[in-house]
Order: C-alpha cells, then structure tokens, then sequence
C-alpha cells in the first residue's frame, strides 16, 4: 500500500516534470572523456558535455557549456578539441546552467612528433571506410585483385600485400600521392568502391605520409589497442531531431590514449529511431531504443540511446513490486514511458505456471482446488507445490538434452544415450548445483557406460566444434566466426578463438572391453596452432587469463574456470537461458547469440539475474522461484496504448507457442491417450524421451529439436500451415478423443452436456465457458439426437483453438 | 482328430521317404533349449535346425556330458537326453552335431549348479513378480521394453546373490541390467557390466532383516526381445567382486582371497593344474554355494611376489626376487604400485600386465625403467586393455610401475605381471570364408574322398620351415599338405578318408611345428564360432573359442574331382588353365562349382566355375602376377553341389604347381600409324629360359578392326617384326595396354606368356601435299622390302627424315604463290 502510494507521487512528479522540461535546470551534467591524457604532438582529444535532467532526459549541451583551461601552457582547446601546448597537467573547467565540472588533463611529449605507424593509423583507415569488408577487398578472395584480411584480422598479411605482392603496383615510393592505394581512394582512377575520402583530408594524408615514410611494417611490439571506450555512457533523447555526439577513445598496450573518434566505425541498431552518422552524432528519430557501436582496432563498444516523443506526457501506473526484478524491469519501462499491463488473472496464471514448470496443463481438481483457494499466497503455493514435481526436472532435462546433444547415432549407442540423459536427470532431480555438474561434465574423464557425462566428448569429436559448442551452450557466445578472422561484430579475435580451443586438443580417446564404449581422458599432449604463421596457441580463457596448465587437466582448469564466478558470461548465460523459457524472450535474444552488438534489452536486470544466481550458489531452483513469483512474470497478455508496440521490454506476457513435446503430453493428458515412444514404456511422456534420435510425426511437425546441433534454434516455436492441418486432420485429436472416449466415460458417469462442456474447457483451457460459448454450443447439443457426437465435435473444437495451441 | 492324425501320419512318411532316398548334406544346427541345465541330473535337449535326419553323435568340446539318447524328431529336429556329471565344470560348453554326412554349426550350452525353473509373466511390474525358492537358475525372457520381478524370501544376514547370463548365451546381443530392491522399492545393490562377465551383471547383498526382496533383470536400455533369454541365478552363493592374487605358479597349492562379497573376504585354497592353461578359471565357492561363473587365474612358472605399501615411488618401491610373479593392487584413486627387482644381463623377456583379463576394473599402464634412471618402456594397453612390453634386460636394479589409466583404484583393482622369456610359438587357425559365418569352419570327408581347406600359421620367435601335424583325426582319415617354409603364412590342407573309413567324428589336434626337433615351440590351434555380433560395425560381442578341430568322415558324396597336375610351369606375368576331371556317380547328373582353395602369393584365379549338368570336365583359369614367388608350390581346387537336401562338398588331390620365371621376355616399340595403313612393330626379345621348337607370338588388346597376324619365333629370335593393318575406321587417338602373348609348347602343354606393354597411336591421314611432285619418300619402300636385317627407324628418326624431306622439297621445288 506504503508502496503504491509513493509510485504515484513519483508519476505526478514525472507529469509535471514532464511538461516544463526545457524551463528545469539540469540535475547535473558531465563531461567526456573524464579525463584527457595526450602523448605526443599528434595528441588530441575532442570533448562532449552531456546535461541530465530530474526526468532522465540527457542533452548534448557541448556547444552551449562554457569551457576553459586552467593553463594554456599546456592545452588549448581549438574547435571543442583539446591539443597539446607543453608538457605537464592541467584541467578543464565546464559549466553550464550553473552545474560545473572538471577534467584532469595529462600532457607528455607535447612537441615530439610520432613516427606513422601500420597499425596504428593506417589499418583503421580500411576498417573506417569499409575497405576491409567481406563485401569488399575483405571478401575471402578480395575484390578486383586486391584482397586485405577481412576487417584487418591479418595486418601483417595485409602490409604484404600492399608492399610486397605485386611489385610496385600498389604503392608508389617515389610519388607516394600517385600510388594506386591513394588513387583509388580518393577515386582519381576508377573505382569500383567509389571515392572514400578527399585529398587533404586526414585519412589522405595519413596514407601519404605512410607512403612517403617508405610503406615501413610496424617494429615489433608496437603498441596494441587494449580497450576502447564510446562516450557517453547512456543518452535518452528528448524528442525527433535532438542529437548527442559520441566519441571514441582508445587505449594501448603501452599506456598511451588515443581519440579515434575520427578513425572509428560506428553502427546502430535501429536507424529509425537512433541514426549515427559516420562522425559518431547521433540524431534521434522516431520513439524507440537504438544500441548504436563503434568499432575500433578488435574492439566493438555500444551505447543505449532511448528516443522518446518530444515532451510526451506521461505517468507510470502502480504497479506491483514483487522482488527484484521488478524494480529493474519497471525501471527500464518508466525510462521508456512505457506503463505494463495489468496482473494476470488466476485461471490464467494456473495455465500459464503449470505448462512452463510442470509442461502439464492442471487437471480439473487442481483447478477447482487453486480456484476455491482464498489465501493471498496462493500463487507461491502453487508454485512451491509444482517445483517440487517430478515434471519440473523432466522439463529441465529436456531443456538440457537439447542443449547437450543427447542423441544416438552410429558411434554412439542407445545404451550410452540413455545412461548420459540418465545422469543428467539424476544431477536436475537432485538440484545439484548447476556450476557443480556442468564442471563435472566439461572436466569429465572415463569410459561412456561407467561415467556416462564423457559422452559429451563422444558426441563431438572435433576439437573447434567442441570449442564451439562449449561457449555458444554454457557462455551464449558464437564464436564460430573467430575460427577463420576476427568477430566482426563482437570481441572475439582469431587468438582467443584459438586459445580456448586449446584446452580441448588434449582429449583422449579409446576403446575398451564393450565395443560401444568409449574411454575418455586427458591424454596430456596436443597442441594447436594460430592458422595465421603458425604460433602455438597457449590456453586461454575465453575473455580471461591464461593459466599456468602445465601438467594439469587442460578441460578440468577450464571447466572450473568456466563454471565459477570468475567467468562473467556463465551466470548470466545461464539466467537469460532460464528467464527466456518463462517469458519466451531472452534479455539477450536468441540466448546463445550473446556479443557486444546484440545487448541485453535490460542490461541491469540480467546483471542481478546473474549476481542472484550466483549468490544462490547456482540453485536455478531459486532463480526460477524468484522469476515465476516476479508480477513481471505475472502480467497479462493484455496491452495498453503504450506497450502495444513494446516487443522486448517484458511490458506484458507474450503469447507463446507451447514447444512440441509438452504440447503432445498436453493433448495426451486432456484426451486421457497414451503415447509410445521408442525404448519407453507405453504412457510415456514425450518430454522424457532420452534420444534425440526418437521422434514421431506430430513431435517433427512441431519442431522437436534433432539435437543435431547445440543451437537454440533447433527447437522450432514457428506455426506452420503443416502444423494446422495436423490438429485439423491428423491422430492428434480426433483419434485421440475417440481412442480416450473421455465424451463417452463423462456421459457414462450421468454427467449434463453443460457440466461436459465445463469440464472440456477447464481441462484444456483452465476456464469455464463464457456464457456466450455455452449457449452456443448447448444449442446444437440440444438439436442433436447423438449428444457425444456434438460434445466431441465440441472438444474438438476446443483442442483446435488458438487458445489451446497457446501459453497465454 | 482322426483327420489331423491321418495328415500328420502321411506328412511323416513323405519327410521319411524323402531323407533316406537322398544323401543329406552337413546338417545346420539354429538353437538348443534349454539354454543350460544343473550338473548331476539328466536333461533332455531338443536340437532345432536342418538336415538332422541322419544325425548320430553330439560333439562336445568339453568333458563332463554324456549323451544318452538320440531320437530324430523331423529333419528340423533332434532330441537327445544327457547327463551332466555332477564333477563337470560350470559354465559354457560348445556342442555340434555330427550326421552321417556332416557336422552342424556350433551352438552353446550352459551348465550350472542349481536348479533350472522358468519365468513366468505376468512379473513384469514390481508389485506382480514371480515369487522364486533361493538357490535356483531361473531361465526368462526380456521382451522389448520388458522388464522382470523375481521375489525372494531372505532371513537377516543371509547373502542374496543374483547373476545374469545374457550376452555369454551367445544368442543375441543381449546386455543385461539386474538390481535388488528390497520392499520398499530402495534399491540395495545393483549392476549393469563388469569387468568381470562382461556385459553381463550380478548383484549381491546381505539381506539386512527378514523378509522378502525383490529382484529385477532387464536389458540395460530396455532393448530386449523374445530372443533376448537369459539364465538368472539368484541364491545364497559367494559372488565377490575379485580375486587376489590372480594368479599363481602351476601345478602348486595356492590360498587365495576373494574380495567384494557383501559377507566379507572368503579365503579358499586351490591346488593349481601343472599346465599353463592359460583359460583356466577359479570358482569362488563356500558353505552356501558356489558361484556361477569362474574367476579367470594367471598360471605362470614362477612363484608369486606380492607389493608391500607403501610403494607409491620408486624410492619406496618393493624389493621383489626376479624372475617371479608380481602381483598388487591399485588401492585408492592415484595410487601408484613400484616394484623393484634385478634383471639378468642379455636376457630376453615378455612383460604383461594381466589385470581387466582376470576381471579387475583396473585398466593398467605399466612402465619399466633403471633405477635412478630412464624409462626402458611403457605401455597402456598391447595386450588388449591390458599393459604388454618386450624388455632386454641388464645386469642393473629395475623400477617397474602400475598404475591405472585413469589414476582410478579400489580395493578390487588386482594385476599380476608376468615375465616370461622368449619361446617360439605357432598359432594355426582356419580363415573364415564368409563374414560372421561358421561355414567350412569344420571338415567333412566322404569316404573314399577328399576336402580341402586353406589354414593359416602366425609364428612368434620363430623361423624355418613348420610342418603341419594332426592329431586324433577319425580312423581312415589323413592329411596331405606341404612344408611350410619361412615367410609363407597361409596354405592348402587336404584331408582323405580312405573307401573303408567308417562313419565318424573327433575333435582333431592341429599343430604346426619346426621341422627341426631340436627347436622349442608352443603351438596353438585356435578357431572360434562368432556368436552374436552387433553395431558399431557389426563388432563381435561373443564369440567362442575351439582349440580343436571337428573333423568327420561322412557317407560318400555324389562326386569326386581330380586335377591334371600341370607338367609346365606357370610363369610369371603368364597364365594357365588348370584341367579338372569330375567323377560321377551314378545318378548324379547336377552342375558343380569348383572354387580355388588356397592361391600361392602373387596368383590369381578365377573366382569359380561351373562344370555343367552331365559333364565331366572343366578349364579352371589360374595367373600369375610379375612378383609371383617362384616355388613349387602345392594346392588343391574345391567343387560342390547342390543336392536335393543341401550342398555337397568335396575336393581335388594335392597338386603341384610350379611358378617359374618366364622364358622369354620382349619390348614392343610404341608406335603411330595413320587410319587405313599398314605398318609393322618391332619386338625385342631376350631369351631367358631356353627350348624346344617354335613360339608363337600376338599381338592381344589391339584397337577396334586393327589386326596383327600371329608370328612364330625359336629359341634365337632376337627382334621381330609383327605387321599391323589399320583400317580406315579404326579409332584415332593412343590405345594403351597393348601386350604381346606368347605360347612355348612343353611336354605337350602350353606356357603362356603376357609380355612387354605398349602404345599404338592411330592418327588421321594427314592432308595431301599441296606439292604433288614430291619424291616419293626413300624410306618407305626400302622398310616394306627391307629385310629384317636392315636399320629400322624409330618414330623419332621417322618424323626427323621426313622434316628433312620436306625441307628439301621445299627448296627444290619452286613455291606455287611465286608461280
């Protein structure tokens, strides 16, 4: 109540702040980079001044702030850019609206020239106007004979190529201006790319100068970009048209900062509501959110820009806080100005908890029981009682079947198969800590029968497919692109690539007594090699350090490694996994396209998610209680106005459709039919099949996941025309409901057409008919002599809604 | 009734009449019920399979079964009391039948100790099992999916063993699953494989109250079917999980503790046999009962030392006397065993590690180094799972390691090294003929007939020529076949039964040995009968291993055949058709195959042919390749026939052929002649090998309507000239392979030759000259008169006179543009 009351002031606070922005004083403001620390003559640093305001709003107010350096003899600032006068430290003064801030300013070498580097200057060149791109001379062949590695993952290749490949051609020593590399940029002979930049202008002249230096190859160990930094942080625009800059700053190996705003590539997520242009200034377009990057060196880094209407009016509901994810989840929507829907009600609520925890739509006891409840903590009753199911493990080692690749196939038997999926269900049943199983399975050694979890290295014998089925199942990365070049649109480089593979080339295979049976170990030899010259790759966490492995378990280092607090991708990975099966939309979508330009739509929350998860030492249990009891979990799928168009907020409940197997042990259950799946008994639900080689008609037509693959996208949600006709048509209803007879059996029991027609919609729908479905329906009952006929053409019916074929 | 009576009665007599007027071929033996049966009783067996009419013995491979009744039920089957004495061994036992015209496939039966009963569905759920007596051999079924409850009455304190016999029946593969519950479903004990049986299971507890408890078998995945039997002993018997030591020095008393039983370690002494039996097993036994299956026992000629912990380092290793059996165990996770001990200068020695071959789960590694120094050698798993080196030893301290593959241990990861110096051995076995398939795995020899089969000898340490002995073959029968010399590892073996040898079986002793008696050597006969074989790649599960060789004397066959052994050699790159001469008798009218038996190293034959109906010859084609080995060689062809119940076997005599090298050999010219010519080839010849009279020599492979007439040489032929027609529509472009045969006439017979290999090139006629006054060229008409004698040209200086010519031509012939 205490609660409520406070959101509510707080929305009329929000309305009013609303409405006289322009007139309000910022709250504060800031200035960009937070500090400026310039080496050498060439030094330069532009700086940005971002206001914010009590609403959130953030205005780029750079031109309008007042700026001044506390000493002249050291900086100067020349067109909102800071330049190198002497040696020594300094700072800068801002003020605007009466707020004020300072920026320390680090001056050294300040009259010493830098010598042009390869790297350093001219790589970036290609990366910043796309020569570099696979659709250019990046192409795995090049483009009009001349090919450079794509987006610079090879730039001693690519220096090759234009020093030493074709004598003479490329570059032109004598007259640097007339060599064929600046021509063609500046599209003084033809083209096909076009002209990429102009005479005079500083990429021009930076690819002159390094001519005229000679075309030198960088000395070895020439400093490397170790991290990049887009400013600002966040920006929330107030309205079309408004514009925020961003800059861009690099830092290297030797310590040494770099404004590579100019040389950087920026990208954006939406361009409809966030445009940046290739200077990195943002202008804002229509309501939404824009994730806009810049791409530097390996490194790409985003922003968030929200964009909202200009001066829109709006106050935030009350609306439930349950836990924490609430408050982030609410968060995000009031930044959004977006109001979630209403709680659900209780019959939704029951259908909605009882296919995601239990993949069974409740029975009409249960029903009644959760209906006639009055407690106020039903809900958490109810899901305390559910977790507690056989059916709730079930549900998750299917989940991890999939993700595993449980499957048999020529070299792996239906006996080791089902000894794997049984070790898996025994560690879910268990509630064995998820870090503890997954490191026992990624470190594990013995034969396929007597320590089954070595059938995750049966499965996949390929040392870079386990690489990559590794990060992409318990990290959601993808790192496939890294095995030929570096990520272009995430962090990955050929090394860590390569590096992490490293840790799998010791895997030790063997036969032994039973021809089916695999012994796995660490064989303790085996190396890789960086296909690029060669190198010797040493082991090397994927994001992370590179151990000491000698003598060790190379899988065992990793596995710790990457089950444990100390791997930042594996609690959140895993959280994302969890929540996206509740809301049927991951914070990070698709769960396992993890990377630096696909971002969380709630960043915070999947922080907490994964900080919870690892405080609750990897209890997903836990996790999932705290999802589940979230009224962000319990929203309707009713919209509002304002979160009609929201798609990735979590504003309001998406319809989903039910997965394939919990969709045919829903059918089962309600037609009272038993299904037969190969290898299990007669009754079995389809969620515990062990092999994914097993499938039937229905389970294929609704896309069972083959397990072929460890991607999420195996299990397929899409509804499909086939889909439609096989509920219309097909055994899955009509032979079901006459195999069941439940009609019959009902009408047996002296049950009323209008109690059967109760019943048939409270088992499949977990509601009773509205009155006017009822009348309806009774109508033709009563015109019809064979009352089981209608009644089952009635179920029918029911089984072909949407209504059914959905979780809602 | 009476109808039903009536058919069946007429029906009989058909099958009756239709056996004894026809000779049946080897008969086919599919299964044998029941599966095994309790020692010291009698039990009637029924055999089922095909052309059992005229069976007449069981064969045994092992002692301990009498057969005391036979009584042919139809052709299909067979019924035979036996009496199992009550010393015979427990376990498995191979079984063939032996007919008057032929021995059966080998089949498995098992005998154990206890009572046989049946399972009885329905028991396939936990509240509906069978209720069993302890101490009995039930014989059940695992249907698909099935899975069956036994129940059982236990006091406190009384052991409840249960063992499972599935995948050794040897019938499908079959892997079982057995488990022991108590009422409360809480499952006390359970097992799916064990290093031990294999992919069969056992499960043994101490029944913690009174009451009843609940045993289940199923196949593991829950893949069985109605071929899927099994044998289920469930009693009070002993079933440890190992035995230490595993081994021990033959011919002594040993005391051994068995480990793992649910009642605690069972001591037991066992006189060990004199013999280095190296199948020989050690049956845990008690008070209560014996347990099913044996514990495989290393036998070896040196006495036992044991490791001393702790010994996890060289530094701490145990100080053991040399030569003798060390024998440990890898007690807990990453324990490591040493042993040290001092070698003998120059000697030679086999080192194994026997661990999973005894039944322990260790999987062994074994590293043997100088103390304080390198590593000599190290091994994982050359003797199957188990560790195998060689080592020469020296006159120094040796550090000799075990540990497990995985650092796993337990207090049943027993091993036993043994060290054994170098002797020679033979092995002898019969290749199959056919993948997971016993055919001609046995041999029948009509009487007054042959049967030849082929055998291989893989030689250990041992070198120069082997003979080939066998041993207790049936009266009438004896064997013809050649030495076996060095480097030769497979050859022909044909048996002969003389006209009088009666109607009988045995199971013979093969033994190849050193045709020196002073040179030491083990031989070993070993055949086996692949049982069941299933995925990945169709791998054996089960297989069983004959160290004898079923050999039976049988009614006369239709047929006999005889090969005219060749007086001339068949030399290399060369060909021969080998004549073979079929004896019929009368009535005998079919078709016969005749198929090659053995082929010497570098000869090909056909793979069969087919004398027809009613004849009573046929050609058999033999080659010989260019590194055939020149030997005289012996070998045999094979025939049979059908018959109306079944194919008859029989084969030739033991032939001679000789590889020889050829006599001559001869270089053809390549050569290019254009559509519609006619030109000659040059062919060198080099006379190697002289003789009498004429060769005839051919041109064989030549393009389409390009002919060669055949030449003949003599002994001092050195070149010849074969004339070639082209005509106009032969195929232009370069025809390869083009080789020369040759026939040298001996003794009457034919040698034939391939020789040389060469290119014809067949071009287009070029266009007529634009001069038409060329001179003719001088050459040409020189080459087709010329005699032999004369120069001839090679293409090249061809192709250069005719460039001179053309040249000359042109400058004496004024240009027709200039005119």
């Amino acid at each position: 109540m205490k609660n409520s009351v406070l959101t509510g002031a707080c929305a009329l606070l929000l309305l009013a702040s609303a409405s006289s922005i322009q007139a309000i004083a910022p709250v504060s403001i800031a200035v960009f980079p937070p500090d400026v620390n310039m080496q050498s003559a060439r030094g330069k640093q532009r700086i940005i001044v971002q206001a914010s305001y009590a609403d959130g709003i953030t205005r780029d107010v750079t031109a309008q702030a007042k700026v001044t350096i506390s000493d002249p003899k050291i900086a100067k600032i020349v067109n909102l850019e800071v330049l190198p006068v002497g040696d020594g430290k300094c700072s800068i003064a801002v003020e605007f609206e009466g707020k004020t801030t300072q920026v320390p300013v680090d001056v050294k070498d300040a009259i010493k020239d830098r010598p042009i580097s390869f790297k350093l200057d001219v790589m970036p060149i290609f990366l910043r106007n796309g020569c570099n791109q696979g659709g250019c001379h990046g192409a795995a062949r090049g483009k009009d004979g001349f090919r450079l590695s794509l987006f610079g993952f090879d730039p001693d290749g690519d220096h090759y190529r234009l020093t030493r490949e074709l004598n003479g051609r490329r570059i032109n020593l004598a007259i640097p201006e007339e060599s064929l590399l600046v021509e063609k940029s500046i599209g003084k002979v033809p083209h096909t790319g076009g002209q990429k930049f102009a005479v005079g202008e500083q990429y021009y002249n930076d690819l002159v100068r390094w001519v005229d230096a000679g075309g030198p190859q960088d000395p070895a160990g020439i400093a490397t970009p170790v991290s990049v930094d887009l400013f600002p942080k966040t920006a929330l625009l107030d309205g079309k048209g408004s514009t925020q800059q961003l800059i861009v700053r690099a830092k290297y190996s030797d310590g040494s900062e770099r404004d590579v705003t100019s040389l950087a590539l920026f990208l954006s997520s939406n361009d409809s509501s966030g445009k940046v242009s290739p200077n990195g200034l943002v202008t804002a377009g229509d309501r939404g959110e824009a994730f806009v990057m810049a791409r530097f060196s390996t490194f790409t880094v985003g922003v968030p820009f929200i964009v909202l209407p200009k001066d829109l009016k709006f106050s935030f509901p009350p609306t439930p806080e349950k836990n924490y994810i609430d408050t982030l989840v609410n968060a995000k929507l009031k930044n959004l100005r977006i109001a979630p829907s209403a709680t659900c009600s209780d019959e939704v609520f029951l259908r909605r908890i009882f296919i995601d925890l239990t993949g069974m739509l409740p029975s009409v006891e249960e029903y009644k029981t959760f209906m006639a409840n009055k407690s106020a903590d039903k809900r958490e009753q109810l899901v305390k009682d559910l977790m507690e199911r056989k059916e709730f493990s079930e549900l998750w080692v299917l989940k991890w079947a999939e993700l595993l690749q449980i499957r048999s196939s020529n070299q792996v038997s239906y006996k080791a198969t089902l000894l794997y999926y049984n070790w898996l269900q025994d560690r879910i049943a268990r509630n064995v800590p998820l870090n503890q199983w997954v490191q026992e399975l990624l470190g594990a050694n013995g034969g396929t029968f007597n320590n089954p979890v070595t059938n995750y290295y049966q499965n996949e014998t390929d040392i870079l497919k386990v690489t990559e089925n590794v990060a992409q199942v318990f990290m959601g990365m993808r790192i496939q692109c890294a095995q030929c070049h570096n990520h272009p649109f995430d962090r990955w480089t050929m090394d860590d690539y390569y590096g992490f593979a490293a840790f799998f080339t010791q895997i030790g295979r063997k036969g032994t007594d039973d021809p089916r049976e695999l012994v796995v170990f660490n064989s303790g030899s085996g190396e890789i090699n960086h296909p690029l010259g060669g190198r010797r790759m040493a082991p090397k966490y994927l994001g992370g350090e590179t151990p000491d492995v000698v003598g060790k378990d190379r899988r065992g280092l990793m596995a710790e490694w990457l089950a444990s607090p100390k791997n930042p991708y594996f609690a959140t990975n895993l959280s994302n996994m969890v929540w996206t099966h509740f809301f049927g939309l991951g914070i990070i979508n698709e769960v396992d396209d993890v990377r630096v330009s696909n971002p969380p739509s709630n960043s915070e929350l999947l922080q907490e998610l994964g900080k919870k998860f690892t405080e609750y030492n990897y209890d997903f249990k836990r996790l999932v209680k705290d999802i589940v009891l979230s009224n962000s979990y319990q929203l309707s799928t009713q919209t509002n106005p304002s979160n009609e168009s929201d798609t990735k907020n979590f504003s309001h409940s998406s319809i989903r459709r039910i997965k394939a197997e919990t969709f045919l042990d829903c059918i089962s259950q309600v037609t009272e039919t038993k299904n037969k799946f190969p290898g299990l008994p007669l009754g079995a639900r389809a969620v515990q099949i062990a092999d994914g080689q097993v499938s039937n008609y229905f389970l294929t037509t609704f896309g069972r996941a083959t397990r072929e693959s460890v991607c999420s996208c195996e299990v397929k949600l899409d509804p499909t025309l086939s889909q439609s006709l096989h509920l219309l048509n097909g055994d899955a209803t009509t032979q079901r409901i006459t195999q069941g007879n439940l009609i019959g059996k009902l009408l047996k029991d002296k049950k009323t057409p209008e109690e059967i027609l109760d019943e048939i919609y409270v088992r499949c729908l977990s509601r009773m008919p509205s009155a006017d479905e009822k009348t309806k329906v009774l109508a033709l009952v009563n015109a019809e002599k064979d009352k089981k006929q209608v009644l089952e053409d009635a179920f029918w019916a029911v089984l072909n809604t949407r209504e059914y074929m959905f979780n809602h | 009734m009476k109808i039903f009576l009536s058919r069946f009665f007429l029906m009989s007599i058909a099958v009756l009449a239709l056996a004894s007027s026809l000779k049946a071929a080897s008969p086919n033996l599919g299964g044998i019920a029941p599966r095994g049966w309790q020692r010291g009783t009698e039990v009637e067996l029924t055999f089922t399979g095909a052309r059992l009419t005229d069976a007449k013995e069981l064969l045994f491979y092992r002692k301990g079964i009498e057969t005391t009744k036979m009584t042919v039920v139809s052709d299909t089957q067979l019924k035979a009391m036996v009496k199992i004495s009550p010393e015979a061994g427990l376990g498995e036992y191979g079984v063939r039948v032996r007919t008057a015209t032929g021995i059966s496939e080998l089949r498995t039966f098992y005998v154990g100790a206890l009572p046989v009963i049946d399972e009885k569905e329905p028991n396939s759920e936990f509240a509906t099992p069978q209720k069993i007596a302890m101490n009995v051999t039930v014989h059940g079924v695992a249907n698909n999916e099935d899975a069956d409850y036994f129940l059982v009455e236990a006091k406190k304190g009384e052991r409840i063993s249960a063992e499972v016999e599935g995948m050794r029946l040897g019938t499908i593969v079959f892997d079982p699953f057995v488990a022991i519950f108590n009422m409360k479903r809480f499952e006390l004990s359970a097992r799916d494989d064990s290093p031990l049986t294999g992919q069969d299971c056992f499960a043994s507890i101490v029944a913690p109250e009174d009451g009843t408890y609940v045993v289940l078998v199923r196949e593991s995945a829950y893949g069985g079917n109605g071929n899927a039997t099994y044998r289920l002993h469930i009693g009070n018997f002993p079933r440890p999980t190992g035995v230490f030591p595993s081994g021990g020095k033959a011919g002594e008393e040993i005391e051994v503790t068995y480990l793992g039983d649910p009642a605690g370690s069972i001591k037991q002494k066992i006189k060990l046999p004199a013999a280095l039996d190296p199948e020989f097993r050690i049956f845990p036994q008690d008070a209560k009962g014996i347990c099913p299956s044996g514990i495989r026992f290393g036998l070896s000629n040196f006495p036992n030392t044991f490791e001393v912990e702790p010994n996890d380092t060289p530094d701490k290793a145990t100080l053991v006397n040399f030569p003798s059996s060390f024998n440990g165990i890898i007690e807990k996770n990453g324990d490591v065993d040493c042993f040290r001990f001092k070698g003998v200068k120059g000697q030679v020695v086999d080192i194994r590690c026997a661990a999973r071959k005894n039944g322990s789960p260790l999987d062994p590694v074994m590293t043997l180094a100088i103390a304080g120094g390198a590593n000599v050698a190290t091994n994982d798993d050359s003797g199957g799972t188990d560790s195998y080196f060689r080592a020469t030893l020296d006159d120094k301290e040796y550090i000799l390691t075990v540990t497990d593959h995985l650092k796993k241990g337990g207090f049943d990861y027993t091993y036993r090294v043994d060290f054994s110096p170098i002797q020679g051995t033979t092995l002898v076995a019969i290749p199959k003929v056919a993948q997971y398939s016993q055919d001609r795995q046995t041999i029948s020899v009509p009487k007054g007939n042959r049967f030849a089969t082929m055998m291989t000898v893989q030689r250990r340490d041992l070198a120069g020529d082997l003979k080939l002995i066998a041993e207790k073959l049936p009266p009438g029968v004896t064997i013809s076949v050649d030495a076996v010399s060095t480097g030769i590892d497979s050859f022909a073996v044909v048996f002969e039964a003389t006209k009088d040898a009666p109607v009988a079986g045995s199971l013979s002793e093969i033994k190849a040995l050193p045709a020196d008696p002073k040179l030491a050597c083990n031989t070993e006969f070993n055949t086996n009968a692949e049982l069941t074989f299933g995925s990945p790649g169709q791998s054996i599960y089960w297989r069983y291993n004959m160290p004898t060789l079923g050999v039976a004397v049988t009614e006369e066959s239709p047929f006999s055949i005889q090969v005219i052994e060749p007086k001339v050699p068949l030399v290399q790159n060369g060909s021969m058709n080998l004549k073979v001469v079929v004896q019929r008798k009368e009535g005998f009218k079919g078709p016969i195959t005749v198929i090659p038996v053995y082929s010497p190293p570098g000869v090909g034959t056909i793979a069969a042919i087919t004398i027809a109906e009613n004849q009573t010859e046929g050609l058999f084609a033999i080659t010989a390749n260019a590194g055939a080995r020149i030997k005289n060689w012996k070998t045999a062809l094979l025939a049979n026939a059908s018959t109306p119940t079944g194919v008859v076997w029989a084969s030739s005599q033991l032939f001679n052929l000789e590889i020889a090298a050829p006599f001559i050999t001869a270089t053809i010219e390549r050569s290019a002649i254009e559509q519609g010519k006619t030109s000659e080839i040059l062919c060198k010849i080099t006379q190697t090998t002289p003789f009498e009279g004429k060769a005839k020599l051919e041109l064989v492979g030549l393009p389409l309507k390009v002919t060669a007439a055949p030449v003949e040489i003599d002994a001092k032929t050195k070149e010849i000239l074969v004339k070639v027609e082209i005509d106009k529509t032969s195929p232009v472009g370069n025809h390869k392979n083009i080789v020369c045969s040759a026939v040298i006439t001996k003794n009457g017979e034919a040698i034939v030759h391939t020789l040389g290999k060469t290119d014809i090139r067949i071009d287009v006629p070029a266009a007529p000259k634009v001069v038409a006054s060329a001179p003719a060229t001088p050459g040409k008409p020189a080459v087709v008169a010329a005699p032999v004698a004369e120069k001839r040209l090679s293409r090249l200086e061809k192709l250069r006179l005719e460039q001179e010519e053309r040249e000359k031509a042109q400058k004496s012939t004024p240009t027709p543009q200039k005119k």
